[in-house]
């Protein structure tokens, strides 16, 4: 999902802080003495008592679900309507696993070509309607059409094929190797339609939705709130809990806030990092916070003057403080980068220590490469979300010492994605963490990725993630992402100097929430109620 | 007033709203980025540009675009939303009648506050109060909607105080006392301009009008001066002052854009604004054309209210 | 005009507008000088400082100081301001004394035009504009212009119309004088008045209208330190330091009251009544 973020900034996602994997947890820990404490506590609690059946549960989101066709769902309040009211094969564990979901287990050939789904029998879509393999091809075949423009066509891994073996099972025959396609076909994007309805035309599911979700769809004002219902047949005996949902839409981040405080709303989905600390103090509400592998990124063109120097590009990445960036840029709610897309909340990372500030080496490095007097540059960041101007307005006055003159362009995220997106020399990117190493590598930074967007292509390092692709041992290949990560760290092709925590504020009596640090991810079957 | 006065109010407001048609049709094909592109987002490929172009019919010329939409428009039928998917016409239509609402309870506050504010200025005139009146409205007409409504929210919207719901809305059918308190703070924040200006209005024209000979020599006659006040001046001055209403309803609209997207009130203004920013061109044309031409129908009816009040205004 | 200028001065509402705009237009000129630090340059220790000694009206989210932004802003605030106003009033009063000079069907038409455009409210047109445009501090000066433009278009046709029926007008019709050397000679400076009038108190609206703007993201864009922007940089952190929206905000409304009063004053000063 890439790119979700992208276009609108927002934070999808979430996981309880307890939930994190080991590596982790001293960190969570020491992030949730305020808030965090209260959730671990709160958590604990939940698990050891028994869900209570009923209520409401008012989530409110960021921006309005425009899109009710999970094929085309883009950005966060739509990922979370897709969950809620469909299924997909499998779906994204706390630790970026794949767990199952429609599909109860899987295997792979020893090649990692051919891989075969089981699918859970007697599952019925909300008309009523029986679950087989057909749905599933059907709906895979819809994401692979380019007429279709599902965002999941680039990311549900090198599928080639898919058929129906037999009515519960499904076979997909890959391009190439692919050790992840479990984890990648748990995509926000890769939801089980009923084969009928894709064949009578997709519009109807514009107003209309017709899944396996634990939610049934009751009404639906984009803009404004959508409405959904229990579904008592989903294939879960207890779950979902809540007998309805409400989605609020809130695009001011300062009223959203206040809606929650008032009590006028239960869950915030994302909240911003001047909120954050609103929240601790206030009675009734708690902040929950996971360090995430969201990040904001400065994208420089490889393949042009003066970037493809390398020197320049190390140059710009040692005049950033980057303690003091994740001051500035996350309000502290972050965590320092090191020029490499993963990090702790991935699965497969290697800790790279993050460059120290160093003018005077700046200043060396650039007057080596030619440019003694200093560069003029122009750096283009777009309005939505605001931390990417706040970036560049700091980037720009770090830099200045060194010799870099950097003119900061901001302008609409329309116009940006017309005019600049892929296409400009130096501006800053914003991501969303993605499923696995592989997702972020092959997306971003191949040579052959569709959102190449610094025209870095080093073939050492194509072939470094190529490899690790085609290696189902899981030490071979941390140790093949450590050499890519390594070659990424020296040559600098983007700065990310900030990753940002994903952040969400909660009613004390909501039980069972887990912020996922992917984003994407809510699970708000398992979600329910407690005492006042 | 005649049969045929009317009639060509009406067409004038025709001709005017399609005038205003082409205009923002205009405007909208000349966007930076078109809807395809905001629709896939930054998981455009060309290839699926081209497909959803074709698909939205964004690759024929022009004017054939514009008469395939007016058409429609004509025969009631706005479209349907390139980002949604539903019915334009009817999204519009709903969150024109909160807007609606939303104004028509600011107007009414504002006629409330306003007129016996300005006539205390009028006559207490040069002293404290109608000079504490005349800042105060001078500093009301001068401060950006965005600038009342945060000090509203910090204020009486703050949670910590727990005065009133700050956000939202609700319909009134659903809620009547949820809904009515979710509405106090942005119909307050409108409400501040309309009633620094309107004040101002009502003053200097009961001023005048306490000048005149006729007011004179009504007290001259020894009628109550209540009598005097409500009968005969408030009466007069309140003309001129209908006309400054009417101008201000075309503010009134394009002040609930702010305001609307602060207070998170799903009326036409925020409606537009997503449209705007979503390149949704359906969204945005309806939404122009339906403030537009409901800005012509309210001057209208300022005119008629204005002829109601006074019967010796004929229109020919 | 120096009688207008002591009529002008002599009502409260001119010298107290008239106050404020010359202490603002001396923050535009000297505003750099003046201020006590670089309105760009960050104070990561005192971020979000209250007034105080050091930063006399505290500092903002990088710890840049206020004061000094204000002061830097006043330059950018008053001229796109003034320039807007510049823009549309020109523009308009052109637009309007050929369609009174002209009249006939040229007048009619263009009338029927303004009436369009006016009947669309001015901040969503002003909206749609800058989006063609492109969000730029220019482009929002050029946005309101061309939305003030009908304004004043109509405003001075009614004016001109009535100056076009003046003795001056016809002889030098009779004259047998070219059209735009009747309208630019003869009917323009008649016309100026009332259009002062009516200028001075939109240059408050064009601030307001800049400061909105920039406040949905479409005018000034960061660094800047336009005083909208700065207000709209302020609004996340509200309830972190007030300050940092209150001060700008505060700006923008003392100059808007003084354009406000300066117009109010100078219109008692040329038509003093009895």
């Amino acid at each position: 999902m890439l790119v979700i973020g992208e276009r609108d900034g927002c934070r999808p996602g979430m996981e309880a802080l307890m939930d994190r994997p080991a590596p982790l947890s001293r960190r969570n820990l020491l992030a949730g003495t305020a808030a965090g404490g209260l959730a671990l506590v709160g958590l604990h609690g939940a698990h050891a008592q028994t869900a209570r059946r009923g209520g409401t549960l008012r989530i409110s989101v960021e921006q309005a679900p425009s899109k009710l066709n999970p094929l085309q769902h883009r950005v966060g309040p739509e990922y979370l309507l897709g969950e809620m009211l469909y299924s997909g094969l499998t779906r994204l564990g706390p630790d970026m696993a794949a767990q199952p979901d429609l599909a109860t287990s899987w295997s792979s050939n020893p090649e990692l070509t051919e891989w075969t789904f089981r699918l859970r029998p007697q599952v019925a879509f909300h008309d009523g309607s029986a679950l087989t393999a057909q749905d599933v091809v059907a709906t895979f075949q819809a994401i692979l059409d380019p007429a279709t423009g599902s965002p999941g066509r680039s990311n549900i891994g090198p599928v080639d094929s898919v058929t129906a073996v037999d009515p519960l099972t499904v076979l997909f025959r890959l391009k190439g190797a692919y050790a992840d396609l479990p984890v990648a076909l748990a995509y926000t994007n890769a939801r089980i339609i009923p084969a009928a309805v894709l064949k009578g035309g997709m519009a109807r599911l514009d107003r209309e939705a017709l899944g396996t979700g634990p939610f049934r769809l009751v009404s639906y004002e984009p803009s404004r709130l959508t409405v959904l219902e229990r579904n008592p047949d989903y294939y879960h005996p207890e779950r979902p809990y809540l007998d309805r949902v409400e989605v609020q839409v809130f695009p001011d981040a300062t009223a959203r806030t206040a809606a929650l405080l008032a009590g006028d709303s239960d869950l915030m989905l994302s909240a911003a990092p001047t909120d954050f600390a609103r929240m601790e103090g206030a009675p009734g509400v708690k902040g929950l916070r996971t360090p995430s592998g969201q990040f904001l990124n400065v994208i420089m063109g490889c393949n042009q003057k003066p970037f493809d120097d390398v020197r320049v590009r190390r140059a710009l990445a040692l005049t950033i403080d980057r303690e003091a960036m994740v001051e500035l840029a996350a309000e502290g709610l972050g965590t320092v980068g090191a020029d490499t897309p993963v990090n702790a909340a991935y699965r497969f990372n290697t800790a790279l220590p993050p460059r120290e500030a160093n003018i005077a080496e700046a200043k060396k490095l650039l007057a080596e490469a030619g440019y003694p007097r200093g560069l003029e540059l122009t750096l283009v960041a777009s309005d939505r979300p605001n931390t990417r101007a706040q970036l560049g307005v700091a980037l720009r006055e770090m830099a200045k010492p060194a010799g870099f003159n950097i003119n900061l362009q901001t302008m609409a995220h329309a116009t940006f994605l017309d005019q600049v997106w892929l296409k400009g020399p130096f501006y800053i990117g914003l991501y969303n963490m993605q499923p696995t190493t592989d997702g972020i590598f092959s997306l971003l930074y191949a040579s052959s990725a569709p959102w190449n967007e610094s025209k870095w292509n080093n073939a050492s390092f194509d072939k470094l993630v190529e490899d690790a692709r085609r290696t189902a041992d899981d030490a071979r290949r941390r140790e093949l992402y450590a050499r890519a990560q390594k070659i990424m760290y020296d040559e600098v092709p983007t700065l990310i100097p900030v990753f940002f925590d994903l952040l969400a504020g909660i009613r004390t009596r909501v039980q069972g929430f887990n912020l996922h640090p992917r984003g994407a991810v809510y699970r708000i079957e398992e979600v329910w109620l407690g005492g006042a | 007033m005649s049969a045929s006065y009317l009639l060509r109010r009406l067409l004038t407001i025709l001709l005017t709203v399609l005038i205003v048609s082409m205009l923002v049709f205009g405007i909208t094909q000349v966007l930076p980025a078109d809807a395809a592109v905001m629709l896939l987002g930054e998981n455009a490929t060309p290839e699926q540009l081209v497909a959803v172009r074709a698909r939205l019919g964004l690759d024929l010329p022009v004017w054939q675009q514009y008469l395939g939409w007016i058409g429609h428009v004509l025969r009631g039928d706005f479209g349907t939303s390139l980002e949604t998917g539903l019915p334009v016409g009817e999204v519009m239509f709903t969150a024109l009648g909160r807007s609606l609402l939303l104004a028509l309870l600011s107007l009414l506050l504002m006629l409330v506050v306003a007129i016996p504010l300005g006539v205390v200025a009028a006559l207490r005139r040069g002293r404290a109060s109608d000079l504490g009146i005349g800042l105060a409205s001078y500093v009301g007409v001068s401060m950006p909607e965005f600038v009342t409504a945060t000090l509203v929210l910090i204020t009486l919207g703050n949670p910590a105080f727990g005065l009133l719901p700050s956000t939202g809305y609700v319909p009134l059918t659903e809620d009547f006392r949820g809904g009515l308190a979710r509405l106090v703070l942005p119909v307050l924040t409108v409400s501040v301009i309309l009633v620094a200006h309107v004040v101002r209005m009502v003053r200097s024209e009961m001023v005048d009008v306490l000048g005149t000979d006729y007011v004179r020599a009504a007290r001259m006659k020894g009628l109550s001066r209540p009598r005097i006040l409500f009968r005969h001046a408030l009466r007069n001055a309140l003309l001129p002052t209908i006309t400054v209403v009417a101008l201000d309803i075309g503010y009134l609209l394009g002040g609930i854009i702010v305001v609307e997207e602060i207070f998170a009130f799903p009326g036409i203004g925020r409606a537009l604004i997503v449209a705007i920013q979503q390149r949704d061109l359906p969204s945005i044309q309806a939404g122009a054309l339906i403030m537009a031409a409901t800005y012509a129908l309210a001057n209208l009816l300022a005119d008629l209210a204005y002829a109601a009040l006074d019967k010796r205004i004929r229109y020919a | 005009m120096p009688d207008t200028l002591r009529h002008l001065l002599r009502t409260p509402q001119g010298l107290i507008g008239g106050g404020i705009i010359l202490m603002a237009l001396l923050a535009a000129i000297g505003g750099p000088a003046i201020a006590p630090f670089d309105p760009e340059a960050f104070h990561v220790r005192a971020r979000f400082s209250g007034p105080g000694a050091t930063y006399w009206l505290g500092t903002d989210q990088f710890g840049r100081d206020i004061l000094s932004r204000i002061l830097a802003g006043a330059r950018s605030t008053l001229f796109l301001a003034v320039a807007a106003t510049a823009l549309g009033t020109v523009a308009g009063a052109v637009l309007g004394t050929l369609s009174a000079f002209i009249g006939g069907w040229v007048d009619e038409a263009l009338m029927r035009i303004v009436d369009a455009v006016m009947a669309i409210p001015n901040l969503l047109f002003t909206l749609l504009i800058v989006t063609v445009l492109g969000a730029s501090g220019v482009n929002a000066l050029i946005a309101l212009g061309i939305a003030f433009t009908p304004g004043m278009a109509r405003i001075t046709r009614s004016v001109a119309l009535a100056v076009r029926q003046q003795d001056f007008v016809n002889a030098a019709v009779a004259r047998g004088e070219t059209g735009s050397f009747i309208v630019l000679r003869e009917m323009l400076p008649n016309v100026v008045g009332p259009i002062i009038v009516e200028a001075t108190i939109r240059v408050a609206f064009a601030v307001m209208g800049l400061a909105t703007l920039s406040f949905l993201g479409l005018g000034a864009q960061p660094p800047s330190s336009e005083w909208g922007l700065m207000v709209a940089e302020a609004r996340p952190y509200l309830f972190r330091n007030a300050w940092m929206m209150l001060f700008p905000g505060l700006a923008i409304a003392l100059v808007a009251v003084a354009f406000n009063l300066f117009g109010d004053g100078l219109r008692d000063a040329l038509n003093p009544r009895a």
